[in-house]
């Protein structure tokens, strides 16, 4: 059967606090609807199979790789991607607490190791060093901001611990 | 086939009269919440845990799968082994158990036919005195396949080595299978590191056969499955004696 | 040329003289495009796709052999698939079907044969990627395999480095040896004779790949007159440009490429970024629709430069008293498939083959050379990664003969102001490679633990080692050299600055910013950077070879300088003081002898509009003329050097011969810091790309010249968890007059010293030496087997 004999299934899903409906071939893969149907270009796709982590997002309060994820296998779950962080004009304490430790280079696997940072944070409050290695081992970075990454998840943690979610930003 | 409808049914860890049970859609976070964590015996599972693939894939492989694509780098295949696991296969002709052992015949190849589903993995509890190893090496930490994978399962009485099993991601076919003549030679002798030397020089290279590829050397491979030999034998052996 | 009279030279050099406060350059600053980033909208180049309807996707049938005449393709299935709008072959390019770098030696579309696996045979345009995949399986090639070389030494001779007689690859050119260069200095022979040691050993480099994260994209658009616009993920706009437009036989001002933010480049994103430019502008003139090509991670490592594999021989003599006295080497470094930059790859190792010393005799011969591997060519060092792995090895077996600590015995040779380097250049100022070795010892602890290191026992040890550097900045004698910027003030107030030069997450242009903000008085946030492209930027040469800031740098000094001296005669005007006396410190401008005397910065821009003085200015800096004798090796090959030391500490796992990288101080002279956030983020970064290559990283061919590793599971970069705990950067500024305030760059030397760091420091901790790359565990650990270290 070629691609395009394939049919189009309705399937709805909840991004970042919203549902959606979208027509799906059932070989699409998350990563395609958030990225192509959704506009969410946040997520982003590095090596389509599993092994890069710029394409991580939160579904149903796990860290996945969406490149993995069929759309159909996401029918009725809730996902949260980089755009749902914060609410607008905000940065989440991952995103100030990265901006404080100056790790910002290309840019290109920071929605993934967010993601990760936050899925980090949801489930401890006070990570160490080793756990923050742990949580962020499948978020590959190749301009080598690891070092801030590690400060930067440490710090995020304290601004959490105090109450210090949400911040105001220039720009 | 996507199973994930079932995921609810089929995701779970039970005890079931002296028998652990894995439902075959379990993932890796699933076992993370589970009892299998935290008791010293069963500290294998969290070592494959440690190692196993990256963060983003332990909620999404399941440990069904991961028997069923049957290769080396299959972790769980591979420590399930030393635990002389069964699966239950279902078809709409009934169910039937099948030790693990059995099941995997070659790489990529199972013993079942195409309609039979793995349902679950089940094995039976350990006693006292046992507990169990995993370790795998790589040139990188995660996101690696492993130059080589050694499970243990051990039960040591009065500073014996009561029940030995040792499995690796190959002993001579292309899947993972237990050192049985290893074990045998080690069964029922006093534990220590020079036991175990003499194990893997004497024993271990008569019945392994390690290849070479483009990653590592077929010497090396081997020299490096007696090393992890040693390591998750002592690793079991501190977690029966010290709780660690 | 740059003649010394040249008004940019003397701008240049002016403010080298003259400033020595700053209150932007040097400090910790957020970088331009940070919070962007951070909120996660900047758009990379496939990004761009949910802003454009009606695309079309392009998909490479690549080749089926490494080696193969061509004898026929077969295209007719593929088209009658039903959503392919056109598949294209060599035939149906318009202008010159060739994508070479350096040498016209790469076809786009190979049409009589192919020389590597990640050769194109046809595009296939359809209207969705999947289609497009699926009717590639439908284009028939009939192949003539050839002989498959991927072992360089089956193309020269290893002493003589004579061509040797094999199936060429490139039949064209009736050789396969793509460059050779030499070094002549001095008598070695009589060098040797007057040397007590003599250290002589092969050491070898692998294929390395880029693995930045985000792959090649590239997407077209058609344009009303027939011109054509492409987004690109390339490093260098005006390249891509002139590349594209001989594709499509078309004049440069009807291409325009426009550049979004790069995840990530490191060297990568230069050939390949022309070749995707051109495979989507080609899908579009002939389809009419925009059209995006962007490359799966196997088609990003199958299909990109790489890195080139090294194997040098080198022969080093010392004196007794430890002073060098001759060096010979021979290099060959294995191109691949195609030129790429491999020749000015060759030419860099050559320049830099003796290391940053003193060396009285030197004889060096480098060859690079085709075979059927992936192509290789720009990747962040250039060269200098391979060489400086043999040389600082080198340098420690001489310590270690001699029984003189490794660091005194550098001390020994290393060059200091007033030195000439083994070319006869002159470097009598700026050399700051002694401070930068004598401070990275101390903050390691080096003598203490070399001391504590030497008494260990058991199977698990530590080590420490060390590495000099050094790099000549920009592209030398390599082409043109100069570079260019715009700096705009709009009549808010505001700033557009505009360049050619690119970021690929390197962070560079945030430096320019500062530049022009410390001369201009105005605070960086209220600059806006242009998005690089050719209808707008100026051309600034590429953006390699660690060029933004040193050479962006003085472009951006000398359009600042040239708006603030008319700002300054203006406000002089308004205030009625010497434009000397002008303070600006925006949103302010007064008098410095009397700040109550004071205006508006945007009032002192509305007095400029009315009095017709523009406020946009264009700044331009060209190199000083790099010369190089072809048979001598001698000459001036770079305007200046970054120098730098390493010193890298380990535990070793003897049993399974893993290395593990527990702390790195880098320690680098670079002039003057500009953007402290991005020199400290190169040496961090840097340091990690180099224990990647030192320990793990490796593409590995298959006999036949398939890639056995074409993914990110099995060719291994490192991961949070395979980092040290700790990397201490560490900036000598040493200052260089015609340096943006003296700045150098720090983009590529930034990984030349690592690998051999790790190496000396394996040695120090387990007594074997791994000279060639990567350092695996297996490597090390059967060493140690082999010379009866371990035993299991």
């Amino acid at each position: 059967m070629s691609t395009e004999e394939y049919p189009e299934i309705e399937i709805t899903l909840n991004v970042n606090g919203k549902d959606y409906t979208v027509k799906v071939k059932p070989y699409e893969r998350l990563l395609d609807v958030l990225r192509y149907k959704l506009g969410l270009s946040s997520v982003k796709e590095g090596c389509g199979r599993g092994e890069c982590g710029t394409c991580a997002v939160i579904m149903d309060g796990k860290l996945i790789a969406s490149c993995l994820v069929l759309a159909i296998q996401a029918r009725g779950k809730k996902i949260l991607t980089l755009e749902g962080l914060a609410p607008p004009g905000k940065l989440h304490a991952i995103q100030k607490a990265l901006l404080d430790t100056y790790a910002m280079q290309c840019g290109f696997c920071f929605p993934g190791v967010i993601m990760a940072m936050k899925s980090l944070l949801d489930r401890n409050p006070n990570p160490t060093e080793d756990e923050i290695r742990e949580a962020l081992s499948g978020n590959l970075c190749r301009c080598g901001s690891y070092l801030r990454f590690i400060k930067a998840a440490k710090l995020a943690a304290e601004y959490i611990r105090k109450g210090q979610v949400y911040f105001e930003f220039k720009g | 086939m996507d199973l994930s409808g079932l995921k609810d049914k089929l995701s779970y860890v039970r005890k079931v009269n002296d028998n652990i049970a894995i439902g075959a859609l379990t993932t890796p976070e699933d076992l993370a919440e589970t009892f299998l964590h935290k008791d010293k015996k069963y500290l294998g599972f969290y070592d494959i845990y440690k190692k196993f693939a990256s963060p983003i894939l332990k909620p999404l492989a399941t440990i069904g799968g991961n028997i069923g694509v049957a290769v080396s780098a299959s972790d769980y295949l591979t420590f399930l082994l030393t635990l002389n696991a069964k699966v239950k296969l279902v078809s709409v002709e009934g169910e039937r158990l099948v030790s693990l052992e059995e099941l995997v015949v070659e790489k990529r190849t199972l013993a079942k036919d195409p309609n039979e589903l793995i349902y679950e993995i089940i094995f039976p509890e350990l006693p006292e005195n046992y507990s169990t190893a995993f370790m795998k090496i790589d040139r990188r930490e995660v996101i690696v396949t492993g130059y080589i994978t050694t499970a243990v399962c051990l039960k040591i009485e009065n500073n014996k080595i009561a029940d030995v099993r040792i499995a690796f991601d190959r002993v001579n076919k292309r899947i993972p299978s237990r050192a049985k003549k290893t074990e045998e030679f080690l069964k029922g002798k006093e534990f220590s590191v020079d036991i175990i030397r003499e194990a893997y020089n004497k024993v271990l290279p008569a019945e392994m056969v390690r290849k070479s590829d483009f990653r590592a050397s077929g010497e090396y491979r081997l020299d490096l499955s007696k090393v992890l030999m040693k390591r998750t034998l002592l690793q079991a052996k501190s977690r029966i004696v010290e709780g660690v | 040329m740059a003649l010394p009279t040249a008004e940019y030279v003397k701008i240049v050099e002016e403010l080298f003289e003259k400033v020595k406060k700053f209150t932007y350059v040097g400090k910790h600053m957020q970088r331009w495009d940070a919070i962007e980033k951070i909120l996660g909208k900047t758009r990379f180049t496939a990004d761009y796709a949910n802003l454009y309807r009606n695309l079309v996707y392009v998909y490479s049938v690549r080749a089926k052999y490494a080696h193969a005449k061509i004898r026929k393709i077969d295209v007719s299935e593929a088209e009658k698939v039903s959503g392919v709008l056109k598949v294209i072959t060599h035939k149906d390019v318009p202008g010159v079907n060739d994508v070479g770098y350096v040498i016209p030696d790469q076809p786009l579309l190979a049409y009589s044969k192919v020389r590597y696996i990640g050769d194109i045979v046809a595009l296939i345009v359809a209207e969705d990627p999947y289609i497009a995949e699926e009717a590639g399986e439908k284009v028939y090639v009939d192949y003539e395999p050839l002989p498959v070389i991927i072992d360089p030494l089956e193309i020269v001779d290893p002493i003589t480095l004579e061509e040797k007689k094999h199936v060429l690859i490139h039949d064209e050119r009736e050789s396969d040896i793509v460059a050779r260069y030499r070094i002549r200095t001095g008598d070695v022979k009589k060098g040797f004779d007057q040397a007590s040691v003599i250290v002589e050993n092969e050491y070898r480099t692998q294929y390395a790949e880029h693995a930045y994260m985000e792959p090649e994209a590239a997407l077209a658009i058609p344009e009303p007159d027939g011109g054509i616009t492409i987004i690109a993920s390339t490093q260098c706009p005006y390249e891509a440009r002139r590349a594209i437009s001989k594709v499509l036989g078309m004049p440069f001002n009807k291409v325009r490429v426009v550049v979004p933010p790069l995840g990530g480049g490191f060297g990568g994103k230069e050939d390949v970024a022309n070749e995707i430019g051109a495979k989507a502008a080609l899908a579009t003139l002939l389809t009419g629709r925009p059209a995006i090509a962007v490359h799966t991670r196997e088609e990003s490592i199958i299909g990109h430069s790489k890195r080139h594999p090294a194997i040098m021989w080198y022969k080093h003599g010392a004196s007794r008293d430890g002073k060098l006295v001759a060096v010979e080497a021979r290099i060959i470094l294995d191109t691949g498939a195609y030129a790429s930059l491999g020749p000015f790859v060759a030419w860099r190792a050559t320049v830099h083959s003796v290391g940053p010393y003193k060396v009285p005799n030197a004889k060096v011969d480098t060859v690079a050379v085709y075979t059927n591997g992936i192509y290789a060519g720009a990747f962040r060092g250039f060269g200098n990664p391979q060489i400086h792995f043999a040389i600082e090895q080198q340098m420690d077996l001489l310590a270690e003969e001699l029984d003189i600590d490794p660091v005194e015995f550098r001390l020994k040779n290393i060059l200091r102001n007033g030195d000439r380097t083994v070319h006869g250049q002159l470097l009598d100022h700026g050399v700051g490679l002694e401070g930068a070795l004598v401070k990275a010892a101390k903050i390691a602890n080096w003598y203490r633990k070399r001391a504590e290191y030497a008494k260990q026992t058991g199977t698990i040890r530590k080590g420490i080692g060390a590495a000099l550097l050094w790099h000549g900045n920009s592209i030398g004698a390599e082409g043109a050299d100069y570079s260019a910027v715009s700096i705009i003030i709009n009549r808010d107030g505001s700033v557009t600055f505009r360049t050619g030069l690119t970021d690929f997450g390197q962070g560079a242009i945030q430096g320019l910013i500062m530049l022009a903000a410390e001369i201009l008085g105005v605070p960086p946030e209220y600059f806006r950077v242009e998005m690089p492209d050719t209808a707008s930027v100026p051309d600034a040469g590429p953006t390699v070879a660690s060029r933004t800031t040193a050479m962006g740098g003085n472009a951006t000094l000398v359009a600042a300088y040239k708006l603030r001296k008319k700002l300054n005669e203006v406000a002089a005007d308004m205030l009625k003081c010497s434009p000397d006396d002008i303070e600006i410190k925006a949103p302010e401008v007064y008098c410095r002898s009397d700040p109550a005397r004071k205006i508006r910065w945007i009032d002192l821009i509305e007095e400029c509009f009315w009095k017709g003085i523009s406020l946009q200015e264009y700044g331009y800096y060209r190199a000083p003329k790099a010369r190089w004798d072809d048979e001598t090796g001698h000459g001036e090959p770079y305007f200046t050097y970054t120098f730098g030391a390493i010193i890298a500490e380990v535990v070793v796992d003897m049993e399974t011969g893993k290395t593990y990288v527990e702390r790195m101080v880098t320690a680098y002279d670079i002039g003057r810091v500009v953007n402290r956030v991005g020199a400290e983020l190169h040496a961090e970064g840097g340091a990690i790309q180099g224990l990647g290559y030192a320990l793990m990283e490796e593409i590995v061919h298959s006999p036949e010249g398939k890639v056995w590793n074409p993914n990110l599971y099995a060719y291994y970069i490192p991961t949070i968890l395979d980092i040290p705990k700790e990397i201490i950067p560490i900036f000598v500024e040493a200052g260089y007059i015609r340096g943006p305030f003296g700045a150098k760059g720090l983009g590529e030397p930034s990984i030349n010293g690592i690998a051999p760091a790790i190496a000396n420091a394996i040695a120090n901790a387990v007594g074997v030496r791994i000279k060639s790359l990567p350092m695996t565990p297996e490597k090390v650990y059967l060493e140690l087997k082999r010379k009866g270290l371990i035993k299991l």
